[in-house]
């Protein structure tokens, strides 16, 4: 048989099962936010590594002018070396299905079949293309329009067209692993081939790709470098020559910098949620053993003693955090599956087979008997500390007169204000501790959803602030180096040109003090003093005309050379040749998430690659400022066939825009996960003001009763009620609107810093404010009103024998 | 109607008999934002084992104040409270509720019934606060107390499922749990009807032909009137203390 005082307990929970849902669900929203949270983290970051290492991907990649299938065997025979393989990677424009021509990267392998480095995962379809096959990736395949079985259109850098069949859909996480391009997110859709269609597609059947997997130390950069060397000097040896070289580990993702700031907008909001929750419980708490201060009193008249009477109270959380996590485990588990699959197709990570993360669970369940029993002790213990006296009569004596605040003076004095508002107003301010308890609670939640709107509008203004690097409208790409002057002469013809640029550009080698090649970068020459390119100067200046081998570099240089920065020498291997640059400045572009990128004057690379004046890239400025996306697409279109009716081959004419949509894309997914955060957030906040709000009123039953006994009708109130519970929703807005301002800039900094390696502005956008003030004014009503109409429901006698 | 104790009076001194409950020289002031009240000004009273005491006064004149002090729910500001040879006044919070627990049963004007624990477990609870009863006898005791006060078949129902003059009479099976020495009514027919009220004033008369000592505050002059010793209070004082069955002390 039970215990009476445990029956109590059960009773408690059982008997008030509106209230005791409640309760449950403040504590449930939190550990269910945490859980996710976690699981998230854990399971990103794991499956993100082992996933990438199941692929077996490359740990170097280096591009090789004239790489011999002799040179590839005895590349494979260097000390340190476990494979290589060679690939001839091209890129061609395909026809989509919206008639649209776009840039598809091909990569050709000699033995497609038996690929033991950078392993594709089979979607859909057939594994290896046959010849005259493709396979494509799964990340633009939309963007292509195309479906296995299907015929893609691809034109060749002469001009004619060439039909390949579609027999895959596959998916390529090495996407993006050199660096080069812009990573993952600006590379253009991506074919595989065999190399046995190269002739057919124009193409000589040699390499210039080439991969190689390290035999141990593969998670180690430094070895990996090491290893690099000895395969340099064997393709040196051999005659070819490497134009760049890229190191990577076995268990580092490409996208892994997003998965880093994922992970770090995760523990930024989760420490917050965990201070939320803490709140919100402590305000349940303090609002149900408010109403057992009755019972309490009771059960000492009875004979029960302090610790009898905490123990009851502590069993009941006790039960409440148990059911919470009951509640929250299987549910965050659900959520954080689906949020798993989103990212994971985003960021093109290979997720394992989801299985729940123990330390989440533990963590939950940590919390959900801990935070409870600490948050509800004092609440317990001051209940428990009132006189008998006090509790069974309801009045408290404090010893000490109290005075009324000068805020409770001046509702005294409102003297035209309606009745039940003053009444609403007054209440609202009694209870002062309970009132802060409340808008902490309301105000942490509604700031933490403001401030991740405000996180997405700083990385949108960065990434328009980018494009500013990039503020051509026409990236033009011919097949082969013209004299700038003539192409420009012939564009300006045109009256919907207003400039034209002749841009150079080349990939290097950065070396070390030690001789090592760091990695390589991607130099861009504009003229000097170009007006397309605005910079975010972090330190020193510009590159300037007149000025001899100067180089301005990207913040992700001091990663591979820590502290460079203006006076300092760089030393970059072109082309197999090594120069020396003077560094002018640093700036600041996308951090971790491209390559290396450092500017110099068209002048100096041209004279070190020796085109004298003559280049295949162009940029064009059209006539009409501002013009759209689609705008852009159709210039390119006439510039295309302009040039093309000239005799000229154009390679790529694309839209300056698509390079933000391209950025924007890959943010894109750190904005959708914040909008989701979000939330999750208004989610934990929302139940939280809807549990606070009706145990508000619940409460104060007894009160609305003496209202009713004195002739205030139903709807009166209500409406003291609902006004009370806006006049908190509003309060709780304006607080919310205060603090977001500091935890967007705690959250912006995190996602900063794990992208971009640098802090940004944090801008702020309305939109977040306006949401959470329609939610708070809503939620605080439809919170308030329940309770309050279940209140006016029962007969004035029931409602002043409430407990 | 069953036996309500089995346990035998209390043996007394044919001699000298001692109070059973001694104040001397209470005074209990009260602070509010309204300025100070005495609610009792310094009353010194000794109530006897077995008497049956009817506390009677106005609105206000410190009736329950007084049986506050009596069951150490309340604490005088000065003087002393001497129950059963205990000086409740030097106690502590915890100590005064098994003191009271095990001394003293309470019964209000509003019951004060757990809402959310059937009949049988609101007269089992006291039982298990204390622990002087094993749990199996404990169940068989409530269960007698609620045979005693002819409520045996409703004892799984809740307070709120009977009417007032049950509860009061559960409230009563309550205070007997532990079998108290004392039991103090504070206005216990306040909220009952004439009828009711009598059934439960008869229930009082047995209990101290039990052997019970009871303090009943009322301003039911004519109720009062029927117990063993009457004590009028006004403005805090006691204004009179008679005996209208004309029985001598005990």
């Amino acid at each position: 048989m039970i215990r009476p005082r445990w029956y109590k307990v059960l009773a408690d929970l059982w008997g008030n099962r509106v209230r005791s849902s409640l309760v449950i669900a403040s504590i449930a929203v939190g550990l269910f936010a945490i859980g996710i949270i976690l699981t998230l983290h854990t399971i990103l970051q794991r499956d993100m590594r082992s996933g990438y290492a199941a692929i077996h991907p490359a740990n170097m990649e280096m591009s090789v002018l004239s790489l011999r299938t002799t040179t590839l065997e005895k590349v494979r025979g260097v000390a340190g070396v476990q494979n290589a393989e060679a690939a001839r990677v091209f890129n061609l424009r395909a026809k989509a299905r919206s008639g649209e021509w776009v840039t598809i990267t091909l990569n050709a392998f000699p033995d497609i079949k038996n690929k033991k480095i950078n392993r594709p995962k089979l979607e859909e379809g057939n594994w290896p293309p046959h010849k005259r096959q493709i396979a494509i990736d799964r990340y633009k395949l939309d963007e292509l329009g195309c479906n296995v079985g299907d015929w893609l259109e691809l034109e060749l850098p002469d001009g004619s067209i060439r039909t390949m069949q579609v027999s895959g859909v596959i998916q390529d996480q090495s996407i993006g692993a050199s660096g080069s391009g812009g990573g993952f997110f600006m590379a253009p859709a991506q074919g595989y081939i065999s190399a046995d269609s190269l002739g057919w597609l124009g193409q000589p059947e040699a390499y210039n790709q080439l991969y190689v997997a390290v035999a141990d130390h593969a998670e180690d950069e430094e070895h990996i470098r090491l290893v690099a060397d000895r395969v340099r000097k064997t393709i040196e040896k051999n005659g070819g020559v490497v134009l760049s070289q890229s190191v990577r580990a076995s268990d580092n993702h490409p996208n892994s910098s997003y998965t880093l700031a994922i992970s770090n907008v995760l523990i930024v909001l989760g420490a917050l949620v965990v201070v939320l929750s803490g709140f919100l419980i402590t305000n349940t708490f303090q609002a149900l053993l408010v109403q057992q201060v009755g019972q309490i009193g009771i059960m000492k008249t009875i004979g029960g003693r302090s610790q009898q009477i905490i123990a009851i109270y502590l069993s009941l959380i006790f039960i409440f955090g148990v059911l919470a996590f009951a509640l929250a485990l299987p549910l965050a588990n659900w959520a954080s599956r689906g949020l798993l699959k989103f990212l994971a197709g985003q960021i093109n990570m290979e997720l394992q087979e989801f299985r729940p993360v123990p330390a989440a669970a533990f963590l939950m369940l940590g919390l959900a008997l801990i935070v409870p029993q600490a948050a509800g002790f004092l609440p317990i213990l001051n209940g428990v500390r009132i006189s008998v006296q006090e509790a069974t009569s309801g009045i408290r004596q404090t010893g000490k007169t109290s005075r009324p605040s000068r805020l409770e003076q001046r509702l005294l004095h409102l003297r035209r204000a309606p009745r039940p508002l003053l009444v609403s107003l007054r209440n609202t301010f009694r209870s002062k501790g309970r009132l802060a308890l409340t808008l902490i609670t309301l105000s942490l939640g509604g700031a933490i959803f403001i401030a991740t709107f405000n996180v997405r509008t700083s990385i949108d203004d960065y990434v328009t602030r980018v494009g500013k690097y990039f503020l051509a409208d026409i990236n033009l790409t011919l097949e082969r180096p013209y004299h700038v002057r003539e192409i420009q002469k012939s564009l300006e013809a045109l009256p919907e040109v207003k400039m034209v640029e002749g841009w150079a550009s080349a990939r290097a080698e950065i070396l070390r003090s030690d001789n090592l090649v760091a990695d390589s970068t991607t130099i861009l020459a504009p003229p000097a003093d170009s007006p397309l390119v605005q910079p975010i100067l972090l330190e020193g200046r510009w590159v300037s005309a007149g000025d001899h081998n100067a180089i301005a570099i990207s913040e992700r240089f001091s990663d591979i050379l820590p502290g460079i920065g203006p006076g300092d020498t760089l030393r970059l291997r072109i082309n197999g040749q090594e120069t020396r640059w003077t560094v002018v400045g640093r700036f600041q572009l996308v951090g971790k998430s491209g390559g290396y990128v450092a500017y110099t004057s068209f002048e100096n690379l041209n004279r070190t690659v020796g085109y004298a004046n003559r280049t295949n890239t162009f940029r064009v400025v059209a006539s009409q400022p501002g013009l759209t996306l689609q705008g852009q697409k159709e210039l390119g279109r006439k510039i295309e066939s302009y040039l093309k009716s000239q005799g000229y081959n154009v390679k790529e004419a694309a839209a300056g825009l698509t390079l933000n949509e391209n950025t924007t894309t890959g943010l894109d997914v750190l904005t959708t996960f914040l909008l989701i955060m979000a939330l999750l957030t208004a989610l934990v906040g929302s139940i939280g003001l809807m549990g606070t709000m009706s145990l508000n009123v619940m409460e104060r039953t007894r009160e609305i009763g003496v209202l009713r006994a004195i002739g205030a009708s139903d709807g009166k109130v209500i409406q003291i009620v609902i006004v009370e519970g806006l006049l908190i929703g509003i309060i709780s807005w304006a607080l919310a609107f205060l603090l977001s301002f500091p935890i967007s800039k705690l959250m912006s900094d995190a996602v900063f810093m794990a992208l971009f390696d640098a802090s940004w502005r944090s801008s702020f956008t309305p939109i977040g404010s306006v949401i959470w003030l329609a939610a708070a004014l809503l939620l605080s009503a439809v919170a308030s009103i329940l309770p309050a109409r279940n209140a006016a429901r029962l007969t004035i006698r029931e409602v002043l024998a409430y407990e | 109607m069953h036996h309500l104790d089995p346990q035998p009076p209390p043996c007394e001194s044919e001699s000298e008999p001692k109070a059973l409950i001694q104040l001397r020289q209470v005074v209990k002031r009260y602070r509010s934002a309204g300025g100070e009240f005495t609610a009792l000004k310094g009353i010194s009273l000794d109530i006897y084992p077995g008497e049956l005491v009817g506390i009677v006064g106005k609105s206000g004149a410190g009736k329950t104040t007084l049986v506050n002090m009596i069951t150490g729910i309340d604490h005088p500001t000065s003087g002393e409270i001497l129950v059963n040879g205990v000086a409740i006044h030097k106690m502590n919070e915890n100590q005064l509720a098994l003191w009271r627990g095990r001394t003293v049963g309470v019964i209000y004007q509003n019951f004060q019934l757990m809402p959310t624990l059937s009949l049988l477990n609101n007269i089992m609870l006291p039982m298990d606060f204390c622990g002087l009863w094993q749990r199996r006898i404990s169940a068989e005791r409530a269960l007698e107390l609620l045979r005693a006060v002819e409520l045996e078949d409703h004892a799984y129902k809740l307070p709120s499922a009977i009417s007032g003059g049950q509860q009061q009479r559960v409230a009563i099976a309550r205070a007997l749990a532990n079998d108290p020495p004392i039991l103090i009514a504070d206005e216990p027919t306040g909220r009952l009807d004439s009828v009711t009220a009598e059934t439960i004033f008869q229930i009082f008369i047995r209990l101290v032909e039990a052997g019970k000592t009871l303090v009943m505050v009322t301003h039911d002059e004519s109720l009062a009137c029927r117990a063993s010793r009457v004590i009028h209070i006004a403005d805090g004082q006691i204004t009179g203390d008679s005996r209208p069955r004309g029985e001598g002390e005990p």
